[in-house]
């Protein structure tokens, strides 16, 4: 009986063995590209030169913050906002680093919204449509008319300083309609700016 | 009764008279008694008595049957006047009755156990393993909605319980909370649960527990047997089937063999005022084994495959704080559609195989147990992603290989005296499934673990000792993808001793008592070590114990102060049983040091906005509490049961409590049942009631997370108590009743089950349910269900 046992210990010695000297490859990493990990929004007003706010999370997935420059614009002036959105886990050679682009296809299926405190701008009036039904000067719309918000324009009241200015990218997949709002769907990006305006 | 047969020539003047009684030694009135050589056959009267007058001389089989029970044989001689008494056992194979037949055992006599039979099973059958077990008490389940249960014993769950699935330690992806085990209920012809910790024959992990999955003993005659289960449930409006076929090889003795089979589905839950979007599920298991039995020696040869895809509320899903606001504040749960059938995302598929061969001999003296076990898991998890190209994509995918090999010698060294020496081996492969587009929650990794066990049982007149001693080492080798997707390779190694004591005293005719003390270990599991990123639907960023603090990246187990965990579980159960009462009180003490969970640490900013983020960490945490039930017969007839189930869990190195700690509960039901040889009738009403859990952590709002975000406050910088989303709900009370009707036709036995579970459609939330943050639990459940065994 202890030769059985022998048998045993071999053979879960021996089974051990084969699996041990497996060769092991390593994994392949995976694309993100549903990423957005940074954000650049630019100001460009009817005459002279645009002002470009970014935000960047430069430790991607760990815990260091979002970090966002205050967005610094000029008193009673018309700006075309444009928002780009991009994906650092890539090069920017990659075409996977431009998040926009894919925003913009699937322009049905998403929406930007806007809110601002009150004394910011004189256009639109209110304090934006996140949370509440307000106005927002979108420019570019989707197929179906709504609106999706890469572009929009913004009149700046006087001067004032610590305001701030929030951009939600929600992700409405058959629920963007007419009635939809920015609680409808799943955030994409909900990022808080620090905005001042200068005389 | 027939005609007694008389025998020329022959002196034919004697009687047998006798009375068939239970396992408690209560009359059986009804049961068959039958002597096959004469053709003489008659039912027990009211008092359970039979007598067959004016027999021969000779040697008699005498057979007595009894719905549910099994059939007694009995061989006499008649040279005298006889009187005798039968017992019979319910049919339900008790744990140690299967030790005796043939394969290692699983409990001892001084382990604290409960179970579940084959009749107590069938009554509650179409339900999922984890919500069959929560009828078992001291046993609850974690939820995540209305179809994901997973077991919580004594207030420990996940990889602190063991699930032996027909002798193999079952091994799947159970690092979630919302990962339920993968094993198809109607496999067992018993569940068991062993509340002590420290499993020596099976490895490290059984800090709160073992939950024992036995199948039936593999028929050993010619005879085709079979059974087949309809089940209808009303809320789902979801099905069941079920079937099984089992019987032995003509012409060859010692083979049988068995093919299983169970189909399930289910839509959308409801609540008493709304559905459930999205909380259906499907499932398709089968299972088949074959074996070989001879007095000494025998193997078995089993394959099963459990395949399940389970919707989880679409509600839940938030994928910001802000949405996490929203969506608990809501009345009604966020994108709640028509009924339907149709599973979306967030979902889980889930396939689990088992391929298992074991053999044993058995001499004079010693028992050879050895088996070999190969389990596949496969788990695709589903999100609501951006875009449809995503989400069509899961967004965690992981198979998981495992191999076991088991081997022991049970040694009789005396009639007292019996000890038990194995070796368990194990080897696992964690593989990403490429494709998710995403960071991978875990790290792919390898798993060698290792161990040796020796167990000595003694039995004394009264009293039954057992000891047991183990050693486990544990290797991982890891291979993962850190917060910036670059990869990074490590290996390290656990080894510690698991010991056990435990003593069974008999104190009288009607009461024994139990005790066992064990020490219990286990190595912290990959998740716990590595996870990064946020999975199904919860709003939190998770951080492994060896991810930095301060810079994310993954440190050297040597340069932290990771260590495994420990438990030290005292239990004590108390048996009393006399005429018509029946009492048992289990209470428990388990001190688990170096306690892993997920604690509140901070609000990271994403690209989504604010999140709260969760590291897990260790602390040490205690768990006691009393499981109690009593019963008592008015009559044959009519009976009540009462139990209760009392747990404090506390953080003891924070002086602060947990989360998901199932609160106390209470139930008392009453029975119906009228036994007889060709049919049996039920009926039973149950009242529930769970109190709310006041020991819950504190409660922040994650508005108010928000709302301090926007300040510049971390409101966890500086308080580092635990917290939850939501304040824990209400105590609730619940009425089920269930009715059951079972006809003995030839060899068949039908059985048919009406029962309504929440009978008043009361609206509720429990705590232990991750869904309660968003939605009530299902209102009334009408279940019809249809049994035919043979």
């Amino acid at each position: 009986m202890k030769s059985q046992l022998k048998i045993l210990a071999l053979i879960t010695f021996l089974s051990g063995v084969v699996f041990l000297s497996g060769c092991d490859e390593d994994p392949e990493p995976e694309d993100v590209e549903e990423e957005i990990t940074k954000v650049v929004l630019t100001f460009t007003p009817s005459g002279g030169s645009a002002i470009v706010v970014e935000a960047e999370d430069f430790d991607l997935g760990g815990v260091g913050p979002f970090e966002k420059e205050p967005i610094a614009l000029n008193a009673n002036t018309t700006y075309t906002l444009t928002i780009e959105m991009f994906n650092g886990f890539y090069e920017p050679t990659d075409d996977d680093y431009n998040v926009t682009t894919e925003v913009a296809e699937e322009a049905e299926e998403h929406q930007l919204f806007f809110s601002w405190s009150t004394g910011v701008f004189t256009s639109p009036t209110g304090t934006g449509n996140i949370g509440s039904i307000g106005v927002v000067n979108y420019e570019d719309q989707d197929d179906n008319n709504l609106p999706l918000g890469l572009e929009t324009t913004w009149t700046t009241s006087s001067a004032t300083t610590g305001k701030e200015f929030r951009i939600l990218l929600k992700h409405q997949p058959n629920e963007k309609s007419a009635t939809s709002t920015s609680d409808d769907g799943g955030t994409d990006l909900d990022l808080t700016f620090p905005i001042s305006i200068n005389e | 009764m027939a005609g007694p047969v008389i025998q020329a020539q022959q002196n034919c003047t004697f009687i047998i008279s006798g009375k068939v009684v239970d396992e408690n030694g209560s009359a059986l009135p009804g049961a068959s008694v039958q002597i096959k050589k004469l053709s003489l056959g008659e039912a027990t009267n009211e008092t359970g008595s039979f007598r067959f007058e004016k027999l021969c001389k000779g040697t008699y089989l005498v057979l007595v049957q009894y719905l549910g029970y099994e059939s007694v044989e009995k061989r006499i001689t008649v040279d005298s006047n006889l009187e005798l008494t039968i017992n019979l056992q319910p049919s339900e194979r008790v744990l140690q009755e299967v030790v005796v037949a043939d394969h290692a055992e699983v409990a001892t006599r001084s382990n604290n156990t409960a179970a579940l039979s084959a009749r107590e099973l069938d009554e509650v059958s179409g339900k999922s393993l984890g919500e069959t077990l929560q009828n078992i008490s001291g046993v609850n389940s974690i939820q995540s909605g209305p179809a994901i249960f997973k077991p919580v014993i004594h207030g420990v769950h996940s990889q602190r319980i063991l699930i032996l699935n027909n002798g193999i330690r079952q091994e799947g992806q159970q690092w979630g909370a919302e990962h339920a085990p993968e094993i198809d209920p109607f496999i067992a012809n018993n569940l068991t649960v062993i509340k002590d910790a420290g499993a020596i024959k099976y490895g490290t992990d059984a800090l709160g527990g073992v939950i024992v999955v036995t199948p039936a003993e593999l028929p050993a005659d010619q005879k085709l047997g079979g059974e087949l289960h309809l089940i209808g449930n009303s809320n789902g409006r979801a099905g069941t089937i079920s079937g099984l076929l089992e019987g032995g090889i003509k012409n060859a003795k010692g083979w049988g063999w068995r093919v299983q089979g169970t189909g399930r589905r289910s839509g959308d839950a409801h609540t008493p005022d709304y559905v459930l979007s999205n909380t259906g599920f499907r499932e398709m298991n089968y299972s088949a084994s074959v074996g070989h039995h001879t007095e000494t020696s025998g193997f078995e040869v089993f394959y099963s495959h459990f395949n399940t895809t389970i919707g989880i509320l679409r509600g839940s899903v938030s994928e910001s704080l802000d949405d996490l606001a929203d969506r608990i504040n809501r009345q009604v749960p966020a994108n709640t559609n028509d009924f339907t059938y149709t599973i979306s995302e967030p979902r889980q598929e889930v396939t689990h195989d088992l391929i298992k061969v074991n053999g044993h001999i058995r001499s004079s003296k010693h028992l050879y147990n050895l088996q070999y076990g190969l389990q596949i898991n496969n788990r695709k998890e589903f999100d609501v992603r951006r875009g449809d190209v995503f989400t069509a994509l899961p967004a965690l995918a992981f198979r998981l290989y495992t191999h076991t090999l088991d081997a022991e010698r049970e040694t009789i060294l005396s009639d007292t005296h019996s000890r038990c020496i194995g070796i368990n081996s194990m080897i696992q492969d964690n593989n990403k499934i490429d494709g998710t587009q995403t960071l991978p929650f875990i790290p792919n990794f390898r798993n060698y673990s290792a161990g040796a066990f020796w167990i000595e049982k003694i039995s004394r007149d009264k009293v039954d000792y057992d000891l047991g001693l183990r050693y486990d080492y544990r290797l991982y080798q890891i291979a993962g993808f850190n917060f910036q997707n670059r990869l990074y390779k490590t290996q390290f190694g656990f080894g510690n001793v698991t010991a056990t004591a435990g003593v069974s005293v008999k104190l009288s005719q009607h009461s024994t008592l139990i005790g066992n003390m064990g020490s219990a270990w286990r190595p912290p599991n990959v998740a716990e070590l590595y996870s990064l990123g946020t999975h199904q639907s919860a709003a939190a960023i998770e951080y492994g114990l060896l991810l930095d603090e301060i810079t994310t990246q993954v440190k050297d187990i040597e340069n932290s102060n990771v260590n495994p965990e420990h438990a030290l579980k005292w239990v004590t159960t108390y048996r009393y049983q006399k005429n018509r009462w029946q009492a048992e009180a289990t209470g428990y003490i388990n001190y688990i040091f170096n306690y892993v969970y997920l604690k509140p640490r901070g609000i990271t900013e994403t690209g989504r906005g604010p999140f709260p983020y969760f590291r897990y960490t260790q602390t040490d945490a205690s768990f006691t509490g009393v499981d109690a039930s009593m019963q008592y017969e008015f009559s044959p007839k009519f009976s009540i049961r009462a139990s209760a189930s009392l747990l404090r869990a506390k953080d003891v190195t924070q002086n602060d409590f947990l989360i998901f700690i199932p609160s106390n509960r209470y139930d008392v039901s009453l029975r119906y049942e009228s036994k007889g040889h060709k049919k049996t009738f039920f009926a039973q009403a149950k009242l529930k009631y769970v109190a709310e859990q006041k020991r819950a952590p504190r409660w922040v709002d994650p508005e108010e997370i928000v709302a301090a975000n926007e300040q510049g406050i971390d409101l966890f910088a500086t308080d580092t108590r635990n917290f939850d989303f939501m304040f824990a709900p209400q105590g609730y009370a619940l009425l089920s009743v269930s009715t059951g009707l079972s006809v003995l036709v030839q060899n068949t036995k039908l059985d048919f089950r009406l029962s309504a579970d929440n009978l008043t459609n009361t609206r509720y939330r429990e705590y232990t349910n991750r869904m309660r943050y968003f939605a009530n639990e299902i209102g009334r459940n009408v279940s019809v269900a249809v049994n035919l065994s043979f």
